[in-house]
């Protein structure tokens, strides 16, 4: 072989190894990059599974806590899926019915309704489970009160949770008050009308003559006896409202006749307190309204009542009373240019044994429940009660009635 | 003849005001203190109207009415009741039961009772 030839073979075979050299070298690079590469990434799949698992403890500390809450509720609860079937319980809510879980998880509406524990409940949920708030008595030592919730998730709907919460203490409790009521406000009614009766009598001569000193004295006493008469009435009625029977006897009746029959006694009271007084009435025939007039008269007295209380001698009352074809009802209004009330307490004022601030200072008469027995006397007649008022201005009372 | 009135009822004033009023405007009345004696002197006395309260000892206003009205001789006597209490429960009870008219005490004098009174047997 000659020389040369050699010579360039070597030369070949040289840049030959140097190119594996320098492949192997990349390779070997990318080999310590790859290899870093996939422990970077066991690593991270690591912290992932650490999370993750982390994540698995902490959800079912979350979930054990959950349902600690619902089985230690104290109120029982039905959720129902979206297709109205049972998805779970707690013990509360199986105790009510007598119920075993197992028997009752997963089924349907009208399969529940099969379960003569469950009926009553079922029939007052109806067919769709619709949205509720009502009492149910189960038996004389068990009143529920149900309501349900629709349960929406991410606005969508999941599910309905019915709430049994035990309201049997309460209605005792209720019921024991009004009973106690009922029986002190007749025991001081008794006494009440003996004064009343022999007061009267006194007055009217029939047990003899009296002098003009002797009557200013009994008038007066006379007057207190009425007032302590109309406080316990206010508290009977009240007690009647929470009984649920205060509307009694319904009937069609003339409402001008009505407000008559209240405020010709009430123009008395207002020319003693020298106090302007006027009623105005449409002068057309107006429709015949469906109401208990003796509750509706309770209304309208009690409201004339405040506004006559409220207002200056110099004052004015003026009450009116129309009708609107269009809305079918009649709109009454008594409006008044007594001391008003605070803008702070307007929003208390049909509450139960409320009276305003400056009320209590100008008469320190006054049960506070006038007002509170006017609304709910119109609100059980389906009609609305408001008003308008600026202290030391006055006051506007608006009512309407459906006819 | 002058009409009979009986007055059942428990509580003095009430019995002596009704007696002073409506003797003086010529009735006849006879007192009885609560129920029992009620129905003793209205089978003796046979009344052209009966007063008659609700709450009394030994037999109430309610009981009287029943006896009443179980009783041919007595059933057709027209009754005003005259109670303490306004409520609608009893006063349904009491039209059930026949009577004519029904007043509450705390809200009638004796002057309204006379003239209910008038209005039944004039």
């Amino acid at each position: 072989m000659p020389k040369n030839q050699n010579k360039g073979r070597r030369q070949k075979e040289e840049v030959e190894l140097s190119g594996i050299h320098e492949r192997r070298k990349t390779e070997l690079k990318e080999l310590e990059r790859r290899t870093k590469e996939i422990a970077e990434s066991r690593k991270a799949l690591m912290n992932i599974l650490e999370d993750a698992e982390i994540a698995r403890v902490e959800a079912e500390g979350e979930r054990d806590k959950t349902l600690a809450i619902i089985e230690n509720f104290p109120e029982g609860l039905l959720f129902f899926d979206q297709k109205n079937e049972l998805s779970s319980t707690n013990p509360k809510a199986r105790d009510f019915f007598d119920l075993e879980r197992e028997n009752i998880l997963g089924k349907d509406l009208e399969t529940l309704r099969e379960i003569p524990s469950l009926l009553p409940l079922m029939e007052i949920l109806g067919e769709e489970l619709e949205v509720y708030q009502k009492e149910l008595k189960l038996t004389e030592r068990l009143v529920l009160k149900v309501s349900t919730i629709t349960i929406m998730s991410a606005e969508e709907k999941v599910g309905t949770l019915v709430i049994l919460r035990d309201i049997t203490r309460e209605k005792i409790i209720e019921r024991l008050k009004t009973e106690f009521v009922s029986i002190a406000a007749h025991q001081l009614r008794t006494p009440l009308s003996a004064i009343k009766w022999t007061l009267r009598m006194i007055l009217d001569g029939d047990l003899g003559e009296i002098s003009q000193e002797q009557r200013k004295f009994l008038e007066g006493t006379y007057g207190s006896n009425e007032r302590m008469i109309k406080l316990i009435n206010d508290l009977l009625n009240v007690t009647r409202i929470e009984e649920g029977r205060f509307l009694y006897n319904i009937q069609s009746r003339d409402i001008i006749e009505i407000a008559e029959g209240v405020i010709d006694p009430m123009k008395e009271i207002a020319k003693r307190k020298k106090v302007k007084f006027s009623f105005k009435t449409p002068k057309r025939e107006i429709p015949k309204v469906k109401v208990d007039s003796e509750k509706v008269s309770l209304a309208i007295q009690n409201l004339i009542d405040n506004a006559i209380h409220y207002t200056k001698s110099g004052g004015e009352v003026k009450v009116s009373l129309r009708y609107s074809k269009k809305e079918k009802q009649i709109l009454f209004s008594v409006k008044d240019s007594g001391i008003g009330i605070p803008k702070e307490q307007q929003k208390r004022v049909f509450t139960r044994f409320f009276r305003a601030a400056n009320a209590i200072r100008a008469e320190t008469e006054g049960t506070g429940l006038g007002l509170f027995i006017a609304r709910n006397v119109i609100e059980a007649h389906q009609g609305k009660i408001w008003f308008e008022s600026v202290e030391g201005k006055g006051t506007t009372f608006y009512f309407t009635l459906p006819t | 003849m002058a009409k009979k009135i009986l007055i059942i009822e428990d509580e003095e004033i009430i019995y002596s005001l009704l007696q002073k009023k409506l003797t003086e405007e010529g009735y006849q009345i006879s007192i009885a203190k609560d129920g029992v004696e009620g129905m003793e002197k209205m089978k003796e006395a046979k009344p052209d109207l009966v007063l008659l309260d609700i709450v009394m000892p030994r037999k109430g206003g309610f009981e009287v009415m029943e006896e009443m009205r179980g009783d041919e001789s007595l059933k057709g006597i027209p009754i005003i009741v005259i109670s303490n209490s306004g409520q609608p429960v009893e006063l349904d009870r009491a039209k059930e039961l026949g009577a004519k008219d029904w007043l509450i005490k705390t809200e009638f004098d004796p002057l309204e009772v006379l003239e209910k009174v008038k209005k039944q047997i004039g």
